[in-house]
């Protein structure tokens, strides 16, 4: 009987974390969880830890375990310690495949991401600043034939070219792009009065509404992995006297709307009129970085 | 303001992150472990150290220029380092060192830090991470193996197993200089035997094979062990940090950084609970706006050395009675290098 479980508790238990690391990232799982960087890693861990897996039930263990002397080893393949030991051991080893499993959820709730301490401001986000599109450092496109209609602005034609959009027509905006639009000007002129849209998960935002008219969007921006995680989050502002959105908190959705920069408090904030909202589904990425 | 709220869920989403991140680095360090096992002969890092125990430290602690390992994956490496006679001075030195002396560390620390005086937190971090893991080293130095290796470990140093052999040694000499005696040759050749085997570890065992594959074999079934050690560790580990990560309010801690002191031990004991991988804790250390150079600097020199995770970790290797000495000696002595270091660094 010890015999077996010295050879099965080790086998079963790599198979199992194997099986999670392949798990997660062959259903796409690990998207929430970790940087694109690091989710090779995760594959070849699972792939090397069920060769491990198919070793140590046929293979036996190693070789200094069983023959006890000058042996450091305290896992389950050793013969150090006492059964009890060894099947505290074996269920401590097990928390990954109950957290993997008991927990469905790919992402942060409402209380750990007010822990986290929401930011509104570039000043508290590490991502490399976005490049203006109407910044002198952009190439301006090559000159057609076609002429300009009366009255264009020929930067703003040139803004049009290179901006990512929605089906919808609208900018298609983060809110990292926000955030740094409110510092840097060149980067406004890119959003100030143009329809945008932004997805991210709503929050009641309680500080910077006076008349209870604003809420947030925010994303969780990740540098190597979910418990870095910080959430950055953008003012949204429903039209006054129109009810605020009556989603639930968290749910993701889609605000199309045009961005303002009003002076709030000695800085400038980076605030989007909500023309609609709509609920909609994660993206794909949902983390952002 | 409620300062800790506990939920299943965002506790396993956290654990779970923080155990994809960290198990492919253990598991490298495990098989570079077994692979050291069974590829490196004995003795061969004490012949490659200079003879000087105090050159052979300063140099163990640059090893991680050439052989750069994380945190978590040093301990598994340096207990088979120990096993095949690496001295426990140079052993401490490289798995405090590696973490932080190495390129990949100084880019990910350049790469964070680039709008905040790039140069001088990278060649700070790397001074000060060499200067501290060669002082601990120096300190091993001159402490008896019982009062830092735990029992099992020294059990597994060679010269323990030459002691150990010994009796079958002088066993077999004796039956040697026996008159008559018929199997005094093959005795005298099993005593040889055990002695060669507890000195390298080879001891033999019901299934034997050679060739390439045999070895490949004994370094995965030496991997395995070494992981399956390590992992135990760092779930528990994984799991303090993932419960600070979520359930602990981090707003309360922002007051603290107006005044240097205090941010310096606030952003170490943050360090130590986050317990965050050192090729990428720069970047979470950038982005404490609000907090002074200094106090990020020892952010990024504590945390690849102690950890809540690395407390359970080097549990595998050391006493608790060192762990616990190392614990409060490197947090004394990086608060107060880094805070004579915030005069000049305001």
């Amino acid at each position: 009987m010890t015999q077996a479980l010295n050879r099965w508790l080790p086998s079963f238990t790599l198979a199992c974390w194997s099986g999670i690391l392949l798990y997660f990232h062959l259903s796409g799982r690990l998207a929430a969880f970790l940087h694109p960087t690091f989710r090779p890693g995760v594959l070849a861990a699972g792939l090397v830890l069920l060769v491990f897996a198919i070793g140590s039930l046929f293979g036996g263990s190693a070789r200094c375990c069983r023959n006890g002397g000058g042996c450091a080893h305290v896992n389950p393949a050793t013969g150090r310690g006492s059964m009890l030991g060894k099947l505290l051991t074996f269920i401590v080893l097990m928390l990954p495949l109950f957290m993997a499993f008991g927990s469905p959820r790919n992402g942060f709730g409402l209380t750990a991401i007010s822990n986290r301490g929401v930011v509104t401001d570039a000043s508290g986000i590490i991502a490399p600043p976005p490049q203006s599109v109407s910044s002198p450092y952009v190439e301006a496109p090559l000159p057609t034939n076609d002429p300009a209609p009366a009255g264009a602005d020929s930067n703003a034609g040139a803004v049009d070219q290179y901006v990512p959009r929605t089906p919808s027509g609208a900018i298609a905006v983060s809110v990292i792009d926000l955030l740094y639009a409110a510092q840097d000007p060149s980067l406004r002129a890119d959003f100030d009065g143009k329809v945008v849209e932004l997805v991210g998960q709503l929050m009641a935002e309680n500080t910077a509404a006076p008349d209870g008219s604003r809420m947030k969007v925010v994303r969780m921006f990740m540098t190597c992995c979910a418990a870095d995680a910080k959430p950055v989050a953008a003012l949204i502002e429903f039209p006054p006297g129109t009810k605020k959105s009556d989603v639930p908190e968290l749910s993701w959705v889609r605000v199309n709307g045009i961005p303002a920069f009003p002076t709030e408090g000695g800085r400038t904030i980076a605030v989007l009129k909500v023309n609609s909202i709509k609920v909609t589904d994660p993206p794909d990425e949902t983390m952002l970085f | 303001m409620n300062w800790f709220s506990f939920h299943f869920s965002d506790f396993a989403f956290s654990f779970l992150s923080i155990l994809f991140e960290g198990v492919p680095f253990l598991l490298l360090g495990a098989v570079i472990s077994g692979s050291v096992e069974v590829f490196l002969p004995p003795q061969t890092l004490t012949r490659l150290l200079p003879r000087n125990p105090t050159v052979a430290v300063l140099l163990s602690g640059l090893l991680g220029g050439i052989f750069p390992m994380c945190e978590c994956g040093a301990v598994v490496v340096i207990r088979r380092f120990l096993a095949k006679g690496l001295p426990v001075s140079c052993a401490v030195t490289y798995m405090l060192a590696a973490p932080i002396v190495s390129p990949l560390v100084a880019l990910s620390t350049f790469a964070a830090f680039r709008s905040q005086s790039p140069w001088l937190m990278t060649s700070l971090r790397l001074a000060l991470g060499y200067l501290i893991a060669v002082s601990v080293g120096l300190v091993v130095q001159r402490l008896r193996l019982g009062a830092v290796l735990q029992a099992t470990v020294i059990e597994s140093l060679p010269e323990q197993r030459l002691v150990r052999a010994a009796p079958a040694r002088a066993l077999e000499a004796r039956e040697a200089r026996l008159p008559g005696s018929g199997g005094a040759r093959s005795s005298s050749r099993a005593g040889l035997r055990i002695a060669t085997a507890a000195v390298t570890g080879d001891f033999g065992t019901e299934w034997e094979a050679s060739g390439v594959w045999a070895s490949l074999l004994r370094v995965v079934q030496s991997a395995t062990a070494d992981f399956l050690d390590v992992a135990l560790y760092f779930v528990i580990g994984a799991a303090v940090a993932a419960t600070f990560n979520t359930a602990v309010n981090q707003e309360i801690i922002h007051p603290l950084a107006a005044h240097s002191a205090a941010a310096i031990l606030t952003m170490m004991g943050l360090a130590g609970a986050m317990a965050l991988c050192s090729s990428t804790d720069a970047f979470i250390a950038a982005s404490f706006i609000t907090f002074p150079f200094a106090s990020k600097l020892a952010f990024l020199v504590f945390g690849p050395v102690f950890d809540v995770k690395l407390f359970f970790l080097y549990g595998l290797v050391f006493r608790r009675k060192f762990i616990v000495g190392l614990a409060i000696g490197l947090f004394i002595t990086i608060a107060l290098l880094c805070l004579r270091l915030s005069v000049y660094l305001q």
